[in-house]
């Protein structure tokens, strides 16, 4: 027999793989534009949607899932030219990515669901971070991760 | 009846021929009607959440209920002795309230007293300022922790609303740190 087929999950967290690489592309024109402190803060965000990434990568490929490829490039939903640009964007994506764990949530449980929380609760978390960074109001939201 | 037409159009023969579940599904709804014997349907839930049933157990998600309202008891409580932290405060006590009405919206049962209102037991807070603020994190953290928790073991359909509701309370204790 073949493996398990990938039933359950599996939509949910390929949905939020791609939402990762999206993410990890999009801090790379965001970081240029920033300086000293929220420099380091976008590298270190890039780097945590990396590990999310790999873990993604890992936990479908064990469960014999074929994994979306990554692309070369990403629509950003507007250009990113200055300071402002960037936190905005970099606000967007923590919300959109948000977006992706939330969904994955109502389709896993155990380990899985604690591990789609455990995303959501930090794409919340840097969604308030960048808000203020960029001098938001109000920091906070809701639901994160809610459509809207 | 006329609820359930479009359920079976277009898929009668498929059905019929292998579960027959469009048919069951018409024939409980008939049983519904006649038991209800209104003609206009859905006026007859009443008949079956007020009867002289015993009171339904308590849904599991009641003590989130009263942990988000005692939250944003706390919020508007801290609001009145400083109101210095208002743009800090406010959106996360709306935010504990929005929580209370969108868990109440899912257990699916109304508040005794209308619309949702904070706690109004909350005790006044005896600091202000910097300590005050300490109070409502380390109250935010547990909160966070309760929802965490309610949504690992949850069915599927109430994951999500905990989820968010366990990464707003992160976020909050983030606001507040």
């Amino acid at each position: 027999m073949t493996r398990r087929a990938p039933a359950g999950p599996t939509p949910a967290l390929t949905a939020a793989l791609t939402a990762e690489y999206a993410a990890i592309y999009a801090y790379g024109p965001i970081g240029v534009r920033l300086r000293d402190a929220a420099r380091t803060a976008a590298r270190a965000a890039e780097a945590a949607h990396r590990n999310r990434r790999d873990a993604l990568v890992l936990q479908l490929t064990a469960a014999g899932v074929e994994v979306p490829a990554d692309h070369a490039g990403y629509a950003l939903p507007f250009p990113v030219t200055d300071r402002a640009s960037a936190l905005r964007l970099a606000v967007e994506i923590e919300d959109r990515t948000a977006g992706f764990w939330r969904a994955a949530l109502a389709e896993t449980e155990g380990a899985d669901r604690n591990r789609a929380l455990a995303a959501l609760t930090d794409c919340a978390l840097r969604a308030t971070r960048w808000r203020r960074v960029a001098g938001v109001n109000p920091l906070t939201m809701p639901f994160p991760g809610r459509p809207t | 009846m006329v609820l359930t037409c479009p359920v079976a159009t277009g898929r009668t023969t498929q059905r019929d021929e292998t579960t027959g579940h469009s048919r069951r599904n018409l024939l409980r709804a008939g049983a519904l009607l006649a038991l209800g014997g209104a003609p206009a349907p859905l006026a007859g839930c009443d008949l079956f959440d007020r009867g002289d049933d015993p009171p339904p157990a308590p849904d599991p998600l009641e003590p989130l209920v009263a942990g988000a309202l005692e939250l944003a008891g706390r919020h508007r409580a801290a609001l009145a002795a400083d109101p210095g932290l208002a743009e800090r405060l406010t959106p996360i006590a709306e935010a504990h309230e929005a929580h209370a009405a969108e868990l109440r919206r899912v257990i699916g049962r109304t508040p005794p007293s209308g619309s949702p209102s904070p706690t109004p037991g909350a005790s006044a807070p005896t600091t202000t300022g910097a300590a005050l603020v300490a109070e409502l994190r380390a109250a935010e953290r547990t909160g966070q922790v309760a929802a965490a928790k309610a949504c690992a073991t949850a069915p599927a359909e109430r994951a999500a609303l905990l989820g968010s509701i366990a990464a707003a309370r992160a976020t909050h204790v983030e606001v507040l740190g």
